[in-house]
């Protein structure tokens, strides 16, 4: 063996360590990015703020039945709905949009990946950790408003409180996924932010008020008009839950007859396969886009 | 221990470093030296897999880009200043690296004793001084006992008093086998922590040299400040670099080492390169002995 | 044939069954192979040779036991049963058909009619005056109770469970037709088609329960007709009222009527009649008013009911005029009063004299504290009346979107629809009725668990995140 082969095999001589496995490095991510969230300041507020919010809508909802007892036909349920679509994406997607552009710009993210890491990783942690926050925020806020109502005797049950929270989670999923996605692709966490109120009032509102006008206008017809609003993660949500925890959806007018009838017991299985869609498909985009980019 | 193949990176036009190639058996110590600009941390970032380029690194024989995770499960790496959330407790810090590092038990309170920060586990990082967080920063970078350490201008954001600590703290590590490669542009850490000296300019390295011997051509030092004209600065950097001096731009003028014995040899060189200089003030270097 | 020691045993094994299985229960079937469509020249079971035996005004008591027969009652007697009897019709035909006038049928379960439509397979069918059933159990039958041309018929504390068919396949729990003075109290009819009175003078419809039908009630050129203190739930429609004269709706529970139809109550070309006192919630439209009165000189009265909570309250056809709403309570319907299509609501009353209504979105006071809000009620939110205009609209309910239009709607007059209808005397408090709402399915306990579980999720996240901190922190 000669000097020059000696010397390279001393150079590419591997050192046996073994590296912490793929769940254990996202868990400890995930612990991380979760610790992280709910010390912060936006955590604390958008769940103060969602439970008072909710608070108000059930009591509202209480004082218009007039003492009747007759607040448990949905109309608490109906508030709620209302209230998550407003605040439970406009919560996730800045938290996702915050995440990773938030960590670039801190330098904390290219001390992080030069950890043994992969980035998909540090994306999944990072996604686990802020969704863990979510739950416990959604979780929280729904959970008060249900023991008030509850206090109160309200009608509504257990079964559709829990639909609602858990659909109220399916949606901040979806909605932290598309955050996470503007994350990694804006170069600086204020344009992130940005990004996300911006597609938080686009989903909210504009893409509703268009579809509305386009039904007047343009004539849709009701199968269009539907499909149309199931590409909004926002309608999936709301359908889903009046679905799942009122069972009627022909408080929808025509459309909702033309989905009760069209797919009648598959119902659950397009709402769910609309917002998995929603959830897995941006991820998917910002694990590509976060793989190749520069994390500097 | 790691070795660095024909590497290139571009950012658009420029070549940010090109066509570097470097090789360290284990145990051996190199630092990049070079002034800002000269691709130092770039080659850094590359060799952690922060960075995509043309080329092969490999520590410890894994591929950084193709096995980065295993790769740089064998690197310690202190960034030049150490980015955390100012809210993370100093511990809990040193308990989720050692998580990514795969350490199962640890104890953090000795790992931050080794490092000088003894005590200081329940505080939070922002309410760390500079020194303290880069003493930090080691700390996590010798979790795990990693065989490389990686350090990218460590002292670079610190005072003379943080500065002497952790050079101090460092060159007790540089005995113990690991291989270390390092950027600097501060003479006293080179004599201090390298066997070897890879002079880079403008991406290339343009040679080695042992540094004993580049720390006698760097022995009794001292640093010149050269006020010119604005136009003149960064041909005046690329003669004394080119003439062998360590040159760099600094706000209105620029720095150079100089030996004593060698003084006035800026003055010739800018001389003969038709540069005029219209001041100059010399700071001596503090003598160290390693 | 010891008739006595087969009563005996047939005691003894009902006893017995008492204490094991009801199924263990002795069967009477009916000598011979049983026809597949019972007629008369059938050969009689054991019940049926009773019968053809009894003296008129006689009573025969069925024992306990499962009696397979078809059976005729061609004289005035009275089968009583014992509880326990059951008479099957094992999946064909009629049941009992009772041919002679003044017959009493009491405390027996019937079940298992054929399913055929055509043939209207009925568990109890009566053909003559002035029939009496009462306490009957009338399980899996097609058709339930079919009166034709029997008057004066008293149907009183019976139940009707339908097979459960899809819907075409079904057929009416219970059917009243040219049976005048008939009174009908206290039954069930579930899982039914409809529950219909058809060209019945006089009729009573009092204390009865339906739900899960198409029709709970549905009257078809019926006079004189009172409809009070009856529940109908979870019907397509609860009740409807066609082309009848002098109809008395009062007292009724009606809600949960859902379905591409459904309503609480619907009146098409129905006079003279008088809707109050009643609880009509959470349908898909409350009341639905087609064509009502049809006489528009004689009012339709509509007042002290409290409709709440349903999709849309009130459903006027352009044709509705002459109706007069007053002291009613509207709470929380998503859409109050609508009008379909291009009508509009200017020939029908929303106050009478001093009375208006109440409206729980009405934003008005009463600084002089006589119960009736200072200003009038006008209903005109841009949402409705898009909705009004373009059903389809619908779909953005409960949208932000929806609030949002609302919102621009109040703050730009410009483009503030035209009222609806105008209540010049709003009440400020909901009248009070006497019906009370239907139990809750999953009350407060239910929904404390639910909370409790969600803020224990919620608590335990949170904690498991702040656990990290403290078992790290510490004292510095």
């Amino acid at each position: 063996m000669n000097a020059i082969s000696a010397q390279a095999a001393a150079l590419d001589q591997p050192v046996p360590r073994r590296a912490p496995s793929v769940p254990s490095t996202i868990a400890a991510v995930a612990g991380r990015s979760l610790r992280d969230a709910i010390r912060s300041r936006w955590f604390v507020l958008y769940t103060l703020a969602f439970a008072v919010l909710g608070l108000a809508v059930s009591f509202v909802s209480a004082a218009g039945a007039g003492g009747a007892g007759l607040s448990g036909f949905g109309r608490t349920t109906a508030g709620l709905i209302n209230l998550v679509l407003l605040v439970v994406p406009l919560m996730a997607l800045t938290a996702g949009a915050a995440s990773i552009a938030g960590d670039r710009e801190r330098g904390m993210l290219a001390y992080l990946l030069a950890q043994p890491v992969r980035r998909c990783e540090v994306l999944l942690g990072v996604y686990a950790g802020l969704a863990g926050a979510l739950v416990a925020s959604v979780c929280l806020g729904l959970g008060v408003c249900g023991a008030i109502l509850a206090a109160r005797g309200m009608r509504t049950g257990a079964g559709s409180m829990l639909w609602l929270a858990g659909l109220s989670i399916a949606l901040a999923l979806g909605m932290l996924s598309v955050g996470v996605l503007i994350s990694v692709l804006a170069r600086r966490a204020s344009v992130a932010v940005g990004t996300a109120v911006f597609t938080w009032l686009l989903l909210v509102f504009v893409s509703d008020l268009a579809l509305m006008a386009g039904a007047v206008a343009m004539r849709l017809r009701i199968q269009e008009l539907l499909t149309l609003a199931l590409l909004n993660p926002l309608q999936v949500f709301k359908m889903w839950s009046l679905h799942a925890a009122d069972a009627s959806l022909d408080v929808l007018g025509p459309a909702g007859l033309y989905a009760l009838d069209t797919w009648g017991p598959w119902l659950h299985a397009v709402f769910g396969g609309c917002m998995l869609g929603w959830i897995v498909l941006p991820l998917v985009a910002a694990g590509l886009c976060f793989s190749r980019r520069s994390p500097l | 221990m790691i070795r660095i193949e024909n590497v290139s990176k571009r950012f658009g036009r420029t070549r940010a470093v090109d066509s570097v190639s470097l090789a360290l058996p284990a145990g051996d110590s190199v630092a990049l030296w070079g002034a800002n600009g000269a691709g130092k941390t770039t080659l850094i970032r590359c060799l952690l897999g922060l960075l995509r380029f043309q080329g092969r690194i490999a520590v410890g024989g894994r591929d950084v880009l193709r096995d980065g995770k295993r790769a740089r499960l064998l690197v310690g790496y202190v960034p030049q200043e150490l980015g955390f959330h100012d809210e993370l407790g100093v511990a809990e810090a040193v308990r989720f690296f050692g998580r990514l590092k795969g350490i199962a038990r640890l104890d953090a309170e000795a790992a931050l004793a080794s490092v000088g920060l003894a005590g200081h586990g329940g505080k939070r990082v922002r309410e760390l001084s500079g020194g303290m967080k880069q003493r930090l920063a080691l700390s996590i970078a010798l979790l795990g006992d990693p065989p490389v350490l990686v350090l990218d201008e460590v002292t670079a954001s610190l005072d003379a008093v943080g500065r002497e600590e952790l050079v101090g703290l460092l060159g007790g590590l540089s005995g113990q086998g690991r291989t270390m490669l390092f950027a600097s542009h501060r003479p006293e850490e080179v004599a201090v922590l390298a066997r070897r000296v890879a002079v880079m300019e403008r991406g290339r390295i343009v040679r080695t040299v042992l540094a004993a011997e580049f720390a006698s051509a760097h022995q009794g030092r001292a640093v010149l400040h050269l006020v010119m004209a604005a136009e003149h600065r960064d041909r005046a950097v690329r003669s004394l670099t080119d003439g062998g001096f360590a040159a760099s731009l600094n706000g209105v003028g620029v720095l150079v080492h100089v030996a004593p014995e060698h003084k006035a040899a800026p003055f010739r060189l800018l001389a003969r390169a038709g540069i005029a200089i219209d001041d100059f003030d010399i700071t001596p270097v503090p003598e160290r002995t390693p | 044939m010891n008739r006595r020691r087969r009563a005996i045993t047939a005691t003894l094994v009902t006893l017995a069954a008492l204490w094991s299985a009801p199924a263990a229960a002795q069967t009477h079937d009916a000598p011979a192979a049983r026809p597949a469509d019972a007629s008369p020249r059938a050969p009689l079971g054991e019940l049926g040779r009773r019968i053809a035996s009894a003296p008129a005004g006689s009573t025969i008591v069925v024992e306990p036991g499962v009696y397979r027969e078809h059976l005729t009652i061609d004289r005035p007697l009275a089968l009583v049963g014992r509880p326990g009897a059951v008479i099957d019709g094992g999946g064909s035909g009629d049941i009992i058909e009772i041919t002679a006038p003044d017959v009493t049928v009491r405390g027996l379960t019937v079940r298992n009619t054929g399913i055929d439509l055509d043939k209207e397979n009925a568990a109890v069918r009566v053909l003559a005056p002035r029939a009496t059933l009462e306490s009957l159990v009338l399980e899996d039958v097609l058709f339930g109770i079919d009166l034709r041309e029997a008057p004066d018929s008293t149907l009183r504390g019976n139940t009707v469970g339908g097979k459960r068919l899809d819907i075409a396949r079904r057929g009416d729990g219970l059917r009243l037709w040219r049976s005048d003075r008939c009174l009908v109290e206290g039954n069930t009819i579930h899982d039914g088609r409809d529950a219909i009175i058809w060209y019945s003078t006089g009729v009573t419809v009092r204390d009865n329960h339906g739900r899960d039908c198409r029709y709970g009630l549905h009257l078809m050129f019926s006079d004189s007709v009172t409809i009070e203190s009856n529940r109908f739930e979870n019907n397509s429609v609860g009740v409807y009222l066609m082309y009848s004269t002098g109809v008395e709706v009062r007292g009724n529970r009606l809600t949960g009527n859902r379905g591409p139809s459904g309503y609480g109550l619907g009146l098409k070309e129905t006079d003279r009649f008088t809707v109050r006192d009643n609880l009509i919630a959470a349908n898909r439209a409350g009341i639905y008013i087609d064509g009502s009165p049809f006489t528009a000189s004689i009012p339709g009265t509509f007042t002290r009911n409290t409709v709440a909570c349903n999709d849309v309250g009130v459903v006027f056809l352009p044709s509705a005029r002459g109706n007069e709403l007053y002291e009613n309570n509207f709470i929380d319907n998503i859409d109050q009063i609508a009008v379909a299509g291009r009508g509009d609501l200017s020939a029908n009353s929303f106050f009478k004299g001093e009375r208006g209504n109440f409206w729980s979105d009405y934003t008005g006071y009463d600084l002089n504290h006589d119960g009736v809000g200072d200003f009038v009620h006008e209903s005109q939110t841009l949402f409705e009346n898009l909705m009004d205009r373009n059903p389809s609209l619908r779909l953005m309910l409960f949208s932000p979107a929806q609030q949002a239009i609302e919102f621009v709607g109040r703050a730009v007059p410009a483009i503030r629809p035209e009222a609806k209808f105008t209540d010049e005397v709003p009440l400020m408090r909901p009248v009070e009725i006497t019906v009370s709402a239907p139990d809750a399915p999953a009350g407060a306990p239910a929904q404390a668990i639910g909370a409790a579980l969600l803020l224990i999720v919620g608590g335990g996240l949170v904690g498991l995140a702040r656990a990290g901190r403290s078992a790290t922190g510490g004292v510095a």
